[in-house]
């Protein structure tokens, strides 16, 4: 042995608890990266032996057996059979089972026995299967199976140190345990799976009383189904309401900065670089952080409680109208946070059109990145108050209506896909519905941590880039003294805008919206920063520092235009890095394109027909 | 009571006495094997995804619950068992 830290990789069925496992051994110190060539995301961590020494742990993707059906699963396979490009064979694995369901998972368990490498095995929120009242011998399934069974409760932090200890007299020992050979077929599997079970059974009551109370309420047809939406709808209420007191103290807090800065520096390009370009614009998006924080924390907290699968069960049906899956629900639902997150996660659909139709769509559905388009817009041109007496607000209800504009122009386009570019064999689903569990807050916040920190790491670079350059491009070159002409207008970006703008103006943009598309491309979010800095421009940064820009756009836009570039963005395919994470995941330029076309098509045709009837309606 | 598992009424158990291999391609056929759906298992029917159409169908066995479209259920021929076992 050299003295390098072990590998150990971490393996077992979906819903296992795998993940909370890696995250109770880690704790925070994670890295995740992508396995070479593929887009199979690599979390691996360290932790350590009793006596302090490393071990590198890997979270290999939920499997069911070593014949893969999906590309995170050629990943799992690989990982264990040595085979995996960039990565050596692991030292040993900890294979996770769920204690409350042995018949099932002990199957894989057996497949991975049978590969001859040290194991451990952790028998899984076993507390859970005693509430469900199955009390169960781990020495007696230790004794059958030739490995260590160490009983963990990974949410409780429950077992950690037997099971490392486990590990470590695994790695020493030479025993390999009874499995099952490679090439066992699943029946032999299932049958010596159920032995091992019930001889390990000491006490048992037939069902999981809790989640099926639950799931006759949640997926009732006509209940689950008011339930799930009244939940989407509380969720983007929730969004706006609990956000605005953090973001009005953010939006404070830039403010406070700008003006100390303008105190302290003398007027002039450093001074103009710092309050407009660099706070004015990074600071218009940072303001959303506690909305995008709200978003995932709902999305995190449906995904741990197992009530994510439910909606994709409910939807399933919808979906299938469509020619998608209800498994495609998952990766389009996290589109609502962000596309790229959801169009990676389009991996575990099996079927190959209906993976590519689902990442052909996922644009469509409301990333985060557009709320704060949508929060300027909504706040300066909608008015606060609530609809005919009731308790909703009408802000709340226009966002929602955004949302589900998106919802609707997907299935919509999934509809036509699948009649032409991506015909095929209607997909099929098949997905276990785990037991249900109380989130855990430690593996919430872990996850909302890792959102957070990606968002404003972007702010801090690609929109911190962006704003800057698109600074420089408003102010240079400097408009003459006393000419009376507009210092945007004269500008670089101005002639740029005012080239775009001949496109655009019959769908109702003025020149503000022109300029704003242009940097929108990096980023969505950065459509505001521009609206900010070229505001910020023309004010001079004195007014600007006191107006928000909210009441500036009001002052200056019409309602027709504002409500078409609200319909603009429920469309437009403005984010390089969602056409790039599409390049990779379709291996090629044609897709992307495909969908960089249809976007934008579909986006001038819904501005258009938003402004026409706006202005049709009187609200020009 | 001989019936396919997608005409098994709900809160029925059955068993499963065929499936239709055929009527399912390769990677379909390995998953229903992989979640258990094997001669002779025990199942019951608990839930339809919705009011107007069948799919998907959820279906327990043993402590396990999962869920499966109409298309495949149809291709497993089950034999109602005991109703009182069933509640």
């Amino acid at each position: 042995m050299t003295t390098a830290a072990p590998l150990v990789a971490l393996v077992g069925n979906p819903n296992a608890g795998k993940s909370s496992l890696f995250n109770a051994l880690t704790g925070a110190r994670q890295k995740i990266a992508n396995y070479p060539g593929v887009t199979v995301e690599r979390k691996s961590g360290r932790a350590s032996f009793a006596d302090g020494r490393p071990i590198e742990l890997v979270d290999l993707p939920g499997s069911y057996s070593l014949t893969p059906a999906s590309l995170d699963e050629v990943v799992t396979r690989d990982v264990v059979l040595g085979q995996q490009m960039g990565d050596r064979r692991p030292d040993a694995l900890i294979i996770v089972v769920d204690a409350g369901n042995l018949d099932q998972h002990l199957c894989f368990a057996l497949e991975l026995i049978g590969q001859g490498l040290p194991v451990v095995i952790a028998l899984n929120m076993i507390d859970m299967a005693l509430r469900d009242g199955l009390e169960l011998d781990a020495a007696a399934l230790a004794a059958e199976l030739g490995v260590p069974v160490v009983p963990t409760v990974a949410v409780r932090k429950r077992g950690l140190a037997d099971l490392v200890a486990a590990l470590d007299e695994a790695l020493r020992s030479a025993a390999r345990g009874s499995g099952v050979a490679g090439d066992a077929d699943q029946f032999t599997l299932h049958q010596r799976a159920r032995t091992l079970a019930r001889a390990a059974t000491l006490r048992e009551t037939p069902v999981r009383r809790w989640t099926h109370a639950i799931d006759r309420v949640v997926l009732h047809p006509v209940l689950g189904f008011t339930i799930l939406l009244t939940l989407l709808f509380v969720m983007f209420q929730a969004v706006y309401a609990w956000a605005t007191p953090f973001a009005d103290a953010l939006e404070g807090g830039i403010a406070a900065l700008q003006a100390l800065v303008v105190g302290a520096l003398p007027d002039g390009f450093l001074r103009g670089l710092i309050v407009e370009g660099l706070l004015g614009g990074v600071g218009s998006v940072v303001v959303f952080l506690p909305q995008i924080v709200i978003l995932f924390l709902f999305i995190l907290l449906l995904e741990a409680s197992g009530y994510m699968t439910r909606a994709a069960f409910l939807m399933d049906g919808l979906m299938a109208k469509v020619g998608l899956s209800g498994r495609g629900f998952i990766p389009l639902l996290s589109s609502f946070a962000c596309a790229i997150p959801g169009i990676m996660a389009t991996r575990a659909i099996p079927d190959a059109q209906d993976r590519l139709t689902t990442i052909l769509v996922a644009p469509l559905m409301t990333c985060s990145a557009r709320l704060p388009v949508y929060a300027l817009i909504i706040g300066a041109f909608i008015p606060a108050q609530t609809v005919g007496g009731t308790p909703i607000g009408l802000q709340g209800l226009i966002l929602f209506g955004l949302y589900l504009f998106g919802i609707i122009g997907a299935l919509a386009v999934a509809l036509v896909l699948r009649r032409t570019v991506t015909r095929g064999n209607t997909a099929g689903m098949m997905m276990e519905l785990p037991r249900y569990q109380m989130p855990r807050a430690g593996d919430v916040l872990l996850g909302l941590w890792q959102r957070a920190w990606a968002f404003l790491r972007r702010a801090g670079t690609i929109i911190l880039a962006t704003t800057v350059v698109l600074w420089l491009l408003l102010t240079y070159p400097k408009a003459p003294e006393g000419s009376g002409i507009s210092q945007v207008e004269y500008s670089v970006a101005g002639r740029i805008a005012s080239g775009l703008e001949v496109v655009v103006a019959p769908i109702g943009f003025n020149h503000d919206i022109a300029l704003a598309l242009i940097p929108a491309m990096a980023a969505r979010e950065v459509a505001v920063a521009a609206l900010a800095t070229a505001n910020a421009v023309e004010a001079g940064d004195d007014d600007a520092v006191a107006a928000a820009l909210g009441d500036t756009l009001a002052g200056k836009w019409s309602l027709a235009t504002a409500l078409a570039f609200l319909a603009w963005f429920v469309f437009a395919p403005q984010c390089i890095s969602t056409i790039a994470v599409t390049r990779r995941e379709t291996n090629g330029w044609k897709w992307p394109l495909f969908m960089v076309g249809y976007l934008f098509a579909l986006a001038y045709a819904a501005a258009g027909i938003t402004y026409w009837t706006a202005v049709a309606l009187g609200l020009g | 009571m001989e019936t396919s598992l997608d005409r098994l009424p709900l809160g029925r158990a059955a068993r499963i006495i065929a499936i239709d291999w055929d009527a399912l391609d390769v990677a379909e056929g390995r998953r229903l094997r992989e979640l258990g759906l094997l001669d002779g298992v025990e199942l019951t029917a608990l839930h339809r995804g919705g009011l107007f159409w069948r799919d998907p169908l959820a279906v327990a066995i043993g402590r396990m619950r999962i869920a499966i479209r109409a298309r495949h259920a149809a291709a497993i021929r089950v034999v109602a068992v005991d109703p009182v076992a069933a509640e």
